[in-house]
């Protein structure tokens, strides 16, 4: 680790300003309007007062869809990392001239607008859907199952979603390790298994908590998914800031629970960097 | 000029990449720059702004697809034709997010001009966030022709004046699936269909709150203008929760889960409804008695230029783009069909109404839904996720 | 023995999360041979129509451009603005580094219809109409973390030795980022890059908020479409897309190797 006194501002100045310019003046907007009243003509009135806070609080309803939606955040990181991981390994070791057409196939979902592959889904999960008709075709079962609209279909979305954040974070980090210390693991008569388990999974970590960090923060402010593919029960805190803002053009109130999602990810992110974060594991395995 | 900024911060960039430039000059260069754009965005931004607004062109905000391109085709390039004003059309995702941009829009209003939007609550909504204009209704000859009864309801909002032309009508009805639900059965319950325990799991509604509570009204029985029984719709929309699969919250979705039969009944728009039909899905619709109606008009925002506005409204309401803007989208137009004659494809529309007069219509109440708007959703939210 | 049945496991695995992805996909790209505009399985007929319109439509052509220029230009300023800083988080030590690290990923904190609104007040104030390089300049801040994160990730696993020895060598710094640095970063610049570019290609919220009349995406464009129904010229759209991108860089591979072994011969 270096120490100088400039160098690093004057890497940081050109992100610093985008984001200080673009985000965090536009964000006092927000801290400010969160004070505000809104009139019921819809008129928002300058003022100070704690009132869209307590009303976020007064009953369980609000803080309960932000417990649902952390729960879901950790459900699809959790999801993310099993289904990702391995991918992103094999990639790492395969030796396929074609690696790169591969790894961009994982991207390419992308191309198809979030909308359309979300609204897709009804097409395979749904009652007349891909995989009701060909279970009820087979002979499997005779009335279709019921897969949309419960928090499986909305997870099944979120996944599709973020997955790709996943695998390509972790691959890039593999790519990154020394081959030849997997070799001297080798010659020393590790197993395949060992040698993974004691150089390549630990090296890999940083690309794994990068990930994980991305997959767990994008969850928690979307809202699509739970909008087309959850049923009334699977709403997260993103589609009721949507409705407020948005729907009832109640700022104010929209503005407060913004605040409290932000400030709760701060908190989770700053420890998160401070105790596991990207630092922290580069530091443990030097 | 601000470019030209951004070029100069580039390039002193550089420089101090290339140390030719000392950290501290650089830093002075960048608060230099930042007070600049500053400076342009504060007072000088208006001359700039003042000097652009000479370019001749008019905004048109509407819905995507098939409703713009007959805007297009049968408004906006005649009109071009004939004034040289350019029309910019943009669409908007929702009326929502509209209102949105509008209210966050600089200048207030006047990036704005004309919007496609819907509802009389809608009209009330923009009066009352100081959005509106006065027509001269002399310079839109083709006024004439629009139903009475639709301009009416505007007429009551701003003191017998118009900010708005009424363009197109339909109705929140109820869709079935006629392979699954008969007609007579439909016609029998009523909106009562919605509650029909036999439909468990294959019902489906409008995330939206004005709907809902609409419903929960004709479900108890009472004036959806005037509910006195509030807690009772509100029990009303509990115990159906429990029976819906889906609270859809577009068309696209509404028309996807009647056609792969998701859903057997629903709240649905009638011109979704009827653009299924046409395409020979198996779908009824239902106005029971009392329906949502509603219509939509043609909104002129503050800060437009009236005649303009005024000329390109005269053309939209042409019975040709009016009747090929209601092809596209499937709701009927304003225009009274006693005084322009309609082709079947608009008088086989749900919700056209051949006299012209639109008796046994019901529309909402603007200052009366306008103002439950706050505690209403609130409490819909709760009850739709079953809380 | 081990070694071929964990692989082909572990092939398998990856081919199963691939068939996941792309449900939704082939789901899509069927459908968009679907004569009838709604309903799915199982299809009545096969049709081009939707082809044929989307050829004839301008209005979604235009978007698209618009969403290729924006995307290209977003992926090359982000990926520019973001190496210098992960080199600064990963190379240096200074005061507040952790608060800065955090700083910089709040863009994907804040739900985007609050940042979309909060921008739009911003510029309001500053009595800025809209305009192209906002549009750019918001979508470079919203790409930003996802680039930060995967350079960072990688700037880790590249050992300081080799950035020492050329200095020791004589190389000055930006020497040294250009001969040794950035050669090893590549992975991490291209995957950040496509990130950047899928993102801003595919956003909407933001997107809808901040676009002028002139500069829609199809995105918005998609969204505006969702009142009335979404054409599956959409589809058809994305179809062409997938295809195109899956076929450049195999030809673009075909080409190469031929080229070469033409040279061996030679």
């Amino acid at each position: 680790m270096q120490k100088s006194s400039w160098r690093p501002w004057a890497l940081l100045a050109p992100s610093l300003t985008a984001v200080f310019l673009l985000l965090l003046v536009p964000l006092c907007f927000i801290v400010v309007y969160s004070f505000w009243l809104r009139a019921p003509t819809g008129a928002d009135i300058a003022a100070f007062q704690l009132g869209n806070y307590k009303k976020f609080a007064a009953d369980f309803f609000y803080p309960s869809i932000l417990l649902r939606t952390i729960r879901v955040a950790f459900e699809t990181v959790v999801l993310c990392l099993l289904m990702g991981y391995i991918p992103a390994y094999f990639f790492y070791r395969s030796k396929t001239r074609h690696k790169s057409v591969l790894l961009l196939l994982i991207m390419i979902p992308f191309w198809i607008s979030f909308i359309i592959r979300t609204l897709s889904w009804i097409n395979i999960l749904g009652d007349t859907g891909l995989i009701n008709h060909v279970l009820v075709r087979v002979g499997i079962i005779s009335e279709p199952l019921n897969m949309l609209y419960n928090e499986g279909a909305v997870l099944m979305g979120l996944i599709q979603y973020l997955l790709p954040f996943m695998i390509l974070n972790v691959y890039v980090s593999l790519e990154g390790i020394d081959k030849s210390l997997l070799e001297a693991a080798r010659s020393l008569g590790c197993t395949e298994w060992q040698a993974f388990r004691e150089v390549t999974l630990p090296l890999s970590l940083p690309g794994v908590s990068a990930g994980c960090l991305l997959v767990f923060v994008l969850t928690s402010g979307t809202y699509l998914p739970p909008m087309i593919l959850g049923g009334p029960r699977n709403e997260m805190i993103a589609n009721l800031i949507f409705k407020r803002v948005i729907g009832t053009l109640d700022w104010p109130f929209g503005s407060a629970i913004s605040v409290v999602l932000l400030t709760l990810l701060i908190i989770i992110i700053y420890t998160y960097n401070r105790y596991l974060g990207i630092n922290q594991i580069f530091k443990s395995l030097q | 000029m601000k470019i030209d900024w951004n070029e100069k911060i580039d390039a002193a960039h550089e420089c101090l990449h290339k140390g030719r430039l000392s950290r501290r000059s650089f830093v002075k260069f960048l608060t230099l720059a930042g007070a600049s754009i500053g400076l342009v965005g504060g007072p000088f931004g208006r001359l700039t702004r003042s000097a652009r607004a000479e370019t001749k062109s008019i905004r048109f905000d509407g819905w995507g697809g098939t409703t713009s391109e007959a805007f297009r085709k049968y408004a906006f390039e005649p009109f071009t034709k004939a004034t040289g004003i350019k029309v910019v059309d943009g669409e908007f995702g929702d009326m929502d997010t509209y209102l949105t941009r509008v209210k966050a829009s600089f200048p207030p209003g006047g990036e704005f001009n004309l919007a496609h939007l819907s509802g009389v609550f809608d009209y009330a909504r923009y009066v009352d966030l100081g959005y509106a204009t006065q027509l001269d209704e002399s310079k839109i000859p083709n006024l004439q022709n629009v139903m009475a009864a639709m301009t009416a309801p505007y007429r009551a909002i701003t003191d017998g004046k118009l900010s708005a032309v009424p363009y197109d009508l339909g109705q929140t009805g109820i869709a079935y699936n006629t392979k699954h639900i008969p007609k007579e059965k439909a016609d029998e319950l009523g909106a009562g269909l919605l509650w029909d325990k036999e439909l468990d799991k294959k019902l489906g509604s409008w995330g939206d709150w004005r709907t809902n509570i609409w419903y929960g009204a004709l479900y108890t029985n009472q004036n959806p203008n005037d509910i006195e029984d509030m807690d009772a719709v509100w029990d009303a929309l509990k115990a159906q929760q429990g029976m819906i699969k889906k609270y859809w919250g577009s068309g696209a979705e509404l028309m996807s889960l009647l056609a792969n039969e998701e859903i057997y009944a629903t709240v649905a728009w009638s011109g979704r409804v009827a653009h299924l039909q046409e395409q020979g899905h198996p779908i009824g619709f239902l106005a029971p008695e009392n329906c949502y109606s509603w219509q939509e008009c043609i909104f002129v925002l503050k800060g437009t230029d009236l005649r303009a506005a005024e000329k390109l409204l005269n053309f939209m309401l042409e019975p040709s783009a009016a009747i090929a803007v209601a092809e596209g989208q499937k709701y009927p137009p304003s225009l009274d069909p006693t005084k322009v004659p309609m082709p079947e494809s608009i008088q086989k529309l749900p919700a056209f109404d051949p006299t012209g007069k639109l008796e046994g219509y019901l529309f909402a109440d603007p200052v009366y839904w306008n103002g439950h708007q706050l505690e209403w959703s609130e409490k819909w939210d709760r009850v739709k996720s079953g809380a | 023995m081990f070694r071929i049945s964990g692989w082909s496991l572990i092939r398998l695995y990856t081919l199963l999360v691939y068939i996941f992805m792309f449900a939704p996909i082939v789901a899509v790209v069927i459908l968009s041979f679907n004569p009838q505009q709604f309903g799915s399985f199982p299809m009545q007929g096969f049709s081009f129509q939707w082809y044929l319109k989307l050829v004839q439509n301008e209005a979604i052509l235009s978007a698209f451009k618009n969403s290729l220029l924006l995307g290209s230009l977003t992926a090359v300023t982000v990926t520019a603005v973001a190496i210098p800083a992960a080199m600064a988080f990963v190379r240096y030590d200074f005061p507040g580094k952790n608060t800065l690290n955090t700083l910089l990923l709040t863009p994907i904190m804040i739900p985007e219809v609050v940042l979309g609104v909060a921008l739009l007040l911003f510029i309001r104030w500053l009595q800025q109409p809209k305009s192209f390089l906002l549009l750019l300049m918001g979508h470079v801040v919203i790409t930003l973390p996802y680039v930060l994160l995967v350079v960072q990730a990688r700037l880790v696993g590249i050992k300081r030795v080799y950035e020492e020895a050329a200095m020791s060598l004589g190389a000055n710094p930006l020497q040294t980022f250009k001969e040794i640095t950035l050669p090893l970063l590549t992975p991490a610049v291209l995957a950040g890059m496509l990130f950047s570019f899928t993102i801003s290609f595919d956003d909407v919220t933001a997107t809808l908020f901040w676009a002028t009349a002139q500069n829609q995406t199809v995105p918005v464009k998609i969204f505006g479409m969702l009142r009335n129904s979404i054409s599956p010229e959409i589809n058809a759209l994305g179809t062409v897309m997938i295809v195109l991108t899956i076929s450049t860089p195999l030809i673009a591979g075909y080409l190469i190797r031929k080229f070469a072994r033409g040279g061996t011969i030679n």
